[in-house]
């Protein structure tokens, strides 16, 4: 298969972006619509139902540096939380700690991550975990 | 991978007989991605501007078209923010007959002669529409600034 370049690449992520995705509960765009480079991006996340998270909306910062898609982003979050995989620092998501970042390929992408993050926010463990005020940030 | 024998065969012919101010020169490390540089055509407002873009060979290629973008910001009607060009060749009039030059040429002939009635920036067709004259002037500063040789 022919391999995409990094910046054709991001600007298929922007277009299915600007289209939006799945059923709106995440979304992400260009922080600066004039970053040629198209390194930083916003994200939102909006908590699933039935969860601590219901109805909060998260914002994300996502980096993408000069491998992506190669290697993975770098993602923080700009509203406070409290998941596993989130340092209680500085928002940022440890990719360790986080299934599809620790197994990164190159059919990732930054919906997969934001995706990924949501369904974390559901699982078993993490679903009723005591929450910071609505509204705080990092 | 084995790369297709027309994608060699056309790289082979850009090296050897590059067209007049446009080189294009393939990734050594993906051969189906080349760096590009297009030269402002006289009597443009963009004369004297070397310009910089990313061209790429998708899979189907030849019978999708090429992804191709500038890198050097340009004023220019038909190429937006981003260096993404509204070409109908790059879209809907594309077919396997047109090559690597050939798109590279109209994109060339594109700066020569902007389109502003099927803008991609909207803001910059609509001076191009308003005071093409000021319009060009801002080309022109814009190709001093970031496309100087």
């Amino acid at each position: 298969m022919a391999k995409i370049p990094r910046n054709f690449r991001l600007l298929e992520e922007l277009e299915k972006g600007e289209k939006g995705i799945g059923d709106g509960s995440c979304s992400y765009g260009l922080e600066d619509g004039d970053d040629i480079m198209m390194s930083n991006w916003n994200g939102t996340i909006i908590g699933p139902g039935h969860t601590v998270h219901e109805n909060r909306i998260y914002s994300l910062k996502i980096h993408c540096g000069a491998s992506y898609p190669d290697d993975p982003p770098t993602v923080h979050f700009i509203s406070r939380v409290n998941l596993p995989f989130v340092n209680q620092a500085n928002g940022k998501v440890e990719l360790t700690k986080l299934n599809v970042l620790a197994k990164w390929n190159r059919e990732s992408s930054i919906e997969t991550v934001l995706v990924s993050i949501r369904r974390e926010m559901a699982a078993f463990n993490n679903r009723k975990l005591p929450q910071p005020p609505e509204g705080s940030v990092f | 991978m084995a790369l297709p024998k027309r994608i060699i065969k056309e790289t082979e012919r850009l090296v050897a007989d590059p067209a007049p101010g446009i080189s294009a020169a393939p990734h050594e490390d993906n051969l189906r991605y080349f760096d590009v540089t297009i030269e402002g055509p006289d009597g443009s407002p963009f004369q004297n501007g070397v310009f910089r873009l990313e061209l790429f060979l998708p899979e189907e290629y030849p019978m999708a078209p090429p992804k191709v973008r500038f890198l050097t910001k340009i004023y220019h009607p038909n190429i937006d923010k981003l260096g993404r060009i509204c070409l109908d060749i790059l879209k809907d009039k594309w077919s396997p007959a047109l090559q690597i030059r050939t798109v590279l040429l109209s994109i060339q002939a594109l700066l020569s002669a902007p389109n502003p009635d099927d803008p991609l920036a909207t803001d910059v067709a609509k001076h191009y529409k308003e005071n093409e004259k000021d319009a060009q002037r801002v080309s022109r500063e814009w190709t001093e600034k970031y496309a100087s040789k």
